[in-house]
């Protein structure tokens, strides 16, 4: 069973397309697996637990959104790049004026591909938190349901006591609420209230 | 992007096309549509990125929940170094009080003892994702949660070294010495199974903590070539 286990690490589909699906399971795993690591390295550099936490997060969203987009390397292994990317942004943090003073220590790693920290996938993952940090709690509670834990509008309207009319009523005018939103950041303005 | 209201049955035809729950018949005019109307394109764009957005938020807040079962959260500044010295010192006066005032065996039990770490984790969950979630359970410290799960599982493999061996590697580290020894004594009597050295190992350090010396000098671990040496340093020590 020990050997069986191993070789199921190598298998990238798997993790991957559970990711895309939103499996808490993977990311429970991703976790537990992986954390200890960055936790290690960022204590090490001078940071907290709550720095390493902030760390991963901003890797797993990485990690998460390049399975979304379908651009992950085949051969690209989880630890190694949740790793590179949560060092890298460490490294940025300690870097700045705040830190100068702090001690790192140089570590060699590989298996992560380059572009990890492209820009513009950075400036993309700010705009759809923008988007996210709109929505008020039963937006949220109605969106996160149907489009992140893949629930059905039945499963849905019958966990909130309403009929299944009203939760694709709710669902519409949430989703028009961050059209809106959306539309004023391309206009260039702020302020939409979900 | 159309700077007009979008309808309702608009957004659900796109909502579908990105889901892909959309008929294929209704698909293909669908994309054919998008293939010709700039505006629609950019609709569908910014919904997708809309939807992602939400299953962004939804992807953090479950990260969120999982790190806060499983970390303390940790304090900065003076407090962060001032609670650090506190559980040193507090350590050293316990350790003292322990090495004047604990039985030889039991000191040597924890010196040697260390709770098995579990076996690697594989991302897939195609290959006994029961076992593979209940190994992640214990790894994690959540002993009680592995040993209901792995038991489970033994209904089905009744005997299985495997599950036998993680069993009471987790009651162990729970403190149920009880009912670690006897899955121990099953692994250990199995010459076939991998995990037959490791049993042996840990019976023979439960065997000293209880002070049940014959026991252990029964097991023959001093023979074992992994185990052997420390085990034979340990005899030394207690007299035996």
């Amino acid at each position: 069973m020990e050997e069986k286990a191993a070789a199921d690490i190598l298998l990238f589909s798997a993790w991957a397309e559970a990711l895309v699906r939103n499996d808490p399971g993977t990311l429970k795993k991703l976790y537990a697996l992986h954390f200890p690591t960055v936790k290690q390295y960022v204590q090490r550099n001078s940071g907290t637990v709550e720095d390493a936490r902030d760390m991963f997060q901003e890797a797993i969203t990485v990690l998460w959104l390049k399975a979304k987009d379908g651009t992950l390397q085949q051969n690209t292994e989880p630890g190694a790049f949740l790793f590179r990317v949560s060092k890298n942004k460490w490294l940025d943090r300690v870097r700045s004026a705040a830190q100068r003073t702090m001690t790192v220590v140089p570590v060699e790693h590989t298996g992560a591909p380059d572009d990890v920290e492209a820009v513009d996938l950075e400036e993309r993952i700010q705009r759809l938190k923008q988007v996210c940090d709109r929505m008020d709690g039963q937006c949220r509670t109605v969106l996160g349901r149907f489009y992140f834990q893949r629930e059905d509008m039945a499963t849905i309207a019958a966990a909130m006591g309403v009929t299944e009319d009203s939760i694709r009523t709710i669902k519409y005018r949430c989703m028009m609420k961050l059209r809106a939103f959306r539309k004023h950041i391309a206009d260039g303005e702020n302020g939409m209230e979900a | 992007m159309s700077k007009g209201a979008l309808a309702q049955v608009r957004f659900e035809a796109i909502e579908a096309y990105l889901l892909g729950s959309m008929p294929a018949a209704d698909c293909v005019r669908f994309e054919q549509e998008l293939n010709t109307d700039a505006e629609l394109r950019a609709e569908v764009d910014l919904q997708r990125e809309n939807m992602l957005a939400v299953e962004m938020g939804g992807m953090q807040q479950t990260l969120r929940s999982i790190m806060a079962q499983n970390e303390e959260r940790s304090s900065s500044g003076w407090g962060h170094y001032l609670k650090y010295a506190a559980a040193v010192t507090v350590l050293l006066i316990g350790a003292l009080w322990w090495f004047s005032r604990t039985p030889l065996n039991e000191r040597l039990y924890a010196e040697y003892h260390q709770t098995d770490p579990g076996l690697p984790v594989p991302m897939s969950t195609t290959r006994n994702p029961e076992f593979q979630d209940a190994m992640v359970a214990y790894k994690l410290g959540h002993y009680a949660e592995a040993t209901d799960q792995w038991s489970s599982l033994l209904k089905n493999s009744p005997g299985n070294d495997t599950l036998n061996y993680y069993i009471a590697s987790a009651q162990l580290a729970e403190g149920n010495t009880t009912a670690a020894i006897p899955l121990f004594k099953d692994v250990a009597g199995n010459t076939a199974s991998v995990f037959h050295a490791k049993a042996k190992w840990y019976l023979f350090l439960l065997f000293l903590q209880e002070g049940h010396y014959a026991e252990m000098r029964a097991l023959g671990m001093e023979q074992d070539s992994t185990y052997g040496e420390r085990a034979g340093r340990i005899m030394e020590q207690i007299g035996k």
